[in-house]
């Protein structure tokens, strides 16, 4: 399969058993990602935001909400058109535009999914007074290190299967690794913004490895000790 | 094919005791220790190709189990949630792999290659004579002291603890030495610097034939001069 073809189906694949992906597709997709570093980083990424996307708490925006956008396009719409339409019926072009039938392409609803989260979240930290939530989306990022995306990929894998078992754990321990881990994770987060204003530094460069090399060590632990 | 021994156990003062002796080769006898919670405590073996394991389970439900492989190299592993120290004797030229999540673990007096990795918790190497040591804690100090042999490879990290060195004053060896946030106090050897910044130090002291390699991001690194 070529490159455009897997960024066509990778977000079906990821979707897995939801998706009834054929049996052999999936396998020729596995197959390219195999060989194909620019696609497994691409994967990798779609991953983390579908993770992401995931994880954002659930709200349900007050029946108000939808009211308000209401009003508020209508009036807008009566603000911009008033001089050069004719007058429309009473029941308004927000009325029209509900009784209109769209159809979307499967990208198109991706896109327009993506943007009703980025609405919601922004409305919702708008009527709160609060700081968007913010996502860890480590995986978005462009590389700095020639070897970070097999490197994330490596750490993503593993993580994946700590995660599958950390439910078992006693709370504590839980609460500790995950301490940890997020002080890795903010050291990293730290150096890579220190190198992205200097990508070629190479003491920054050492320092981003090593604590790559930090985070793998804690997990290969974990894995270790067969919790 | 390999040999399981499975504990025993006695009763002393509410905690239980585990011993178990294994022979092996004196030049090449190999253990490998895995804990969870505790300290590893490991020394030169008065009898000659014996390892002594004595372990005792302070707290919670955790179970020991000892086995020696075909090769002759022995494994000592816990499972279970709770507290074990193990003391333990082995041929002094004893190659050494140990793991412990929380706790501590010391090594005195040996000779053979020595690998410790603890998650929270010190790691303290004295009087060693050993050409690779890797010692490696995410929250707690490392400290070694001992001879640097040609040609030998020490590494001791540290993510969050102090890092400390204490070298023979004639040793010729070659350092690479990175702490992020902490410092570096390089104890008066007389080096030879090919680059140093406030973070990042490589350097060579005589002939520079070993490998030294000091790592914190957090802790500080000193390096001392043994006279």
């Amino acid at each position: 399969m070529e490159c455009r073809a897997i960024i066509n189906s990778l977000s079906d694949y990821l979707d897995g058993a939801d998706s009834r992906m054929p049996d052999n597709e999936a396998h020729s997709i596995e197959t390219h990602l195999a060989n194909c570093p620019t696609c497994r980083n691409l994967k990798l990424e779609l991953s983390e935001i579908k993770t992401a996307a995931r994880e954002l708490p659930l709200h349900t925006p007050p029946r108000a909400m939808w009211t308000r956008i209401a009003n508020a396009i209508e009036a807008e719409g009566a603000t911009e058109n008033a001089p050069a339409r004719p007058a429309r019926n009473s029941s308004g072009w927000w009325e029209s535009l509900k009784s209109r039938r769209f159809t979307f392409s499967l990208p198109q609803l991706a896109g327009l999914g993506a943007v009703t989260v980025a609405l919601i979240v922004a409305g919702i930290s708008g009527m709160f007074g609060t700081n968007p939530p913010t996502l860890n989306l480590t995986g978005a990022q462009t590389a700095l290190l020639p070897e970070e995306g097999e490197i994330k990929a490596d750490l993503e894998r593993r993580l994946a299967a700590i995660n599958a078992r950390k439910a078992k754990w006693d709370p504590q321990t839980r609460a500790e690794f995950e301490q940890h881990l997020a002080k890795i994770e903010e050291s990293l987060k730290r150096l890579r913004q220190a190198l992205e204003s200097n990508p070629q530094d190479a003491v920054h460069q050492q320092m981003v490895r090593a604590l790559y090399n930090e985070k793998r060590q804690l997990l290969e632990d974990i894995e270790r000790l067969k919790w | 094919m390999s040999l399981v021994i499975t504990a025993t156990l006695t009763h002393s003062t509410g905690a239980q005791t585990f011993n178990r002796t294994f022979s092996v080769a004196p030049e090449t006898s190999e253990l490998e220790v895995v804990n969870q919670v505790g300290t590893i405590k490991v020394t030169p073996a008065a009898a000659a190709g014996k390892i002594v394991i004595i372990a005792r389970q302070l707290d919670g439900d955790t179970k020991i189990d000892a086995t020696q492989n075909a090769q002759g190299k022995v494994k000592v592993e816990v499972t279970g949630r709770g507290t074990v120290d193990f003391e333990i004797t082995v041929p002094p030229s004893s190659n050494l792999d140990l793991l412990c999540y929380k706790g501590a673990i010391t090594v005195t007096n040996l000779g053979g290659s020595v690998r410790a990795r603890i998650t929270d918790g010190n790691i303290q190497f004295t009087g060693l004579r050993s050409p690779r040591v890797e010692a490696h804690s995410t929250k707690g100090n490392v400290s070694f002291s001992g001879e640097v042999l040609p040609s030998g490879s020490y590494t001791l990290k540290s993510f969050s603890g102090r890092v400390d060195a204490t070298l023979p004053a004639n040793a010729d060896f070659k350092l690479s030495a990175a702490s992020y946030r902490g410092g570096m106090d390089l104890g008066g050897f007389q080096m030879k610097f090919e680059k140093q910044t406030d973070q990042l130090v490589e350097a060579s002291h005589g002939a520079g034939r070993a490998s030294v390699y000091l790592w914190t991001q957090e802790g500080s690194i000193h390096l001392h001069r043994k006279p």
